[in-house]
């Protein structure tokens, strides 16, 4: 399909100001003709006119132009709690996305077989089935405490590439930012570094899932999906069965949120994946639920934060160029910077790149440059 | 009058030297440099620049800036809007055209500029290549700043050595761009001498 004019915002426009198809022509400075096929989809303005019209009528290029959506980006924020996705964020996320297009041709060729999830669903059985067979995968029995270095190579199997970012803790909205180019059959999966470590798990596991589920890709039931497969997956069912056991057996809800925490800590995970899956293990057995309350827990969680990825990764922060790009590479097993290194290389591309693909302070993106150009 | 808009970087590397940097009337075509306030915002939020450039801050450029910087009507912003828009979706629909060269794709403040200079309309002053690429696409006028700096000679606001101070000062701080650098040997080439062998 070719981009086309959206008649009918135009003919609306034109009624606003009271003007005729002749008169905008007039504006124009174009023939009458020209404004016609326009409208009937038979024709495209150049470039000068398509500006000129946008300005004379005031419509931006969603309300004048019908774009084909065939390729383009399919992005999806992992919130912070309390913050809220705006339209300026999505439309953002969406240019990063349009940007990455031309780094696609510098990666490694994407391999071609793929782990896929069929017919997911967050049914407590299916659940356990698919994050067990993951976990057997990553060479991990049920009960075994999962670091988020097993997640890593099943990223890159399965052609996603991961750009882990400083976006900084408290003035940003995104935990992590999943944008999938369908063309190119690509994801790039940004992760905030300055995420606590124990909500850094989580993120990469419920980023896992929409790795193995693409055709959930942009929808609700793919959000809920990965939600539900990052607990299982940090917490399966053998785990939440002792932690259900054990905490039964304390007598108040301060003791039983204490049993939980003590297996947070040991798996280095939320408190709250521990109580979201005792309490599913609960449900899907028909057993009593514990009494501790969601509330309370939350309490406790918020009290108890762990330290965050950046810190654990580097000293002192923010990490100088080399560093961040090395534990890009060797930490992430990521070919993100080796590919941009050969894109910059190759075509000359400014710094100004750097900053609005990854979203990044002009001055951290001239460093990252003058680093890979080195 | 034609009004003549300097982005950040243009504005960053002229006004210290060329005074007053803003609002007075040059040549024989009544150019006046102006900036936006986007400049002011740009520079603000950057650390960088702040520290790069303390004298953005001083009351004898701050005042001068607000004094002579461009009011928008209502009408005139929505017209910048939809006109930036199209800017903006026009080159992320074919990014790859703006990683070459030496080019980075023109982000939303640029397409502001250009949009602005569309719109008013303003000869847009930037040594960003993407931007040159973008405003050639949809028939915008821009100038490199040394083209700027070539009008102001003729129009005997610089002399020969307020340029070679400028050229003096941009090597010294790293912000010698190519482009300036290859004008140096071919419109200044009076001041200084053709290219060497």
């Amino acid at each position: 399909m070719h981009k086309l004019i959206h008649s009918e915002k135009v003919k609306r426009a034109l009624q606003e100001r009271g003007w005729s198809q002749k008169v905008l022509a007039e504006q124009l400075d174009v023939s009458g003709q020209a404004v016609t096929l326009w409208l009937k989809g038979e024709g495209f303005p150049r470039p000068d006119k398509l500006l000129k019209l946008a300005s004379l009528l005031q419509l931006n290029f969603a309300d004048l132009v019908q774009a084909p959506t065939q390729g383009q980006p399919v992005v999806a924020f992992r919130r912070k709690a309390a913050t809220k996705t705006t339209s300026a964020h999505i439309a953002q996320a969406m240019a990063m996305g349009a940007l990455l297009k031309p780094l696609v041709p510098f990666l490694p060729s994407a391999p071609v077989l793929r782990t896929l999830i069929p017919g997911a669903s967050t049914d407590y059985a299916f659940l356990q089935m698919a994050t067990g067979q993951t976990r057997t995968r990553l060479g991990l029995g049920d009960r075994a405490p999962l670091f988020y270095e097993h997640l890593i190579g099943e990223f890159a199997s399965n052609g996603a590439v991961i750009v882990p970012v400083l976006w900084g803790e408290r003035l940003n909205h995104r935990n992590a930012l999943h944008i999938l180019l369908p063309q190119e059959q690509v994801t790039f999966i940004f992760l905030n570094l300055d995420t606590r470590l124990e909500d850094f798990k989580f993120w990469m596991a419920h980023e896992l899932a929409h790795i193995y589920t693409p055709e959930l890709a942009g929808k609700e039931e793919g959000e809920d999906f990965a939600d539900a497969f990052a607990d299982a997956l940090l917490f399966p069912q053998a785990l939440a069965q002792a932690a259900y056991a054990e905490a039964r057996r304390a007598r108040s809800e301060a003791g039983q949120i204490k049993v939980l925490q003590r297996f947070a800590g040991e798996h280095g995970i939320s408190l709250f994946s521990v109580f979201c899956e005792v309490r599913r293990y609960a449900q899907a057995q028909a057993l009593p639920p514990l009494m501790c309350r969601e509330t309370a827990v939350h309490a406790v969680r918020t009290g108890q934060r762990g330290a965050l990825v950046s810190e654990q990764l580097f000293s002192p922060l923010p990490p100088a160029p080399d560093k961040y790009i090395a534990a890009t590479q060797n930490t992430f097993r990521s070919e993100f910077f080796a590919a941009l290194q050969r894109m910059l290389k190759s075509q000359g591309t400014g710094a100004g790149y750097l900053r609005q693909m990854m979203d990044i302070p002009l001055q951290d993106a001239m460093a990252l440059h003058a680093e890979l150009l080195r | 009058l034609t009004l003549v808009l300097l982005d950040t970087n243009t504005y960053l590397r002229l006004a210290k030297r060329i005074r007053p940097a803003v609002g007075v009337k040059f040549g024989q075509k009544g150019y006046v440099r102006t900036i936006l306030k986007a400049v002011e915002d740009e520079v603000h939020r950057s650390p960088r620049l702040r520290h790069r450039y303390p004298w953005f801050d001083k009351a004898e450029f701050a005042d001068e800036r607000i004094a002579k910087q461009v009011r928008l009507s209502l009408d005139e912003k929505r017209s910048l809007e939809a006109v930036q828009s199209v800017l903006y979706a026009s080159v992320l629909e074919a990014a790859a055209r703006f990683t070459s060269g030496g080019r980075s794709p023109p982000g939303l403040t640029d397409c502001w500029l250009l949009a602005f200079g569309h719109v008013r309309p303003a000869i847009v002053v930037t040594d960003d290549l993407g931007m040159h690429l973008l405003a050639s696409d949809f028939g915008i006028t821009v100038w490199h700043g040394y083209e700027l700096l070539d009008k102001l000679r003729s129009a005997k606001v610089v002399d020969s050595a307020l340029i070679r101070e400028i050229y003096g000062a941009l090597e010294r701080n790293g912000d010698l761009t190519a482009t300036w650098r290859d004008a140096r040997h071919t419109l200044f080439a009076r001041i200084f001498g053709a290219e060497p062998e």
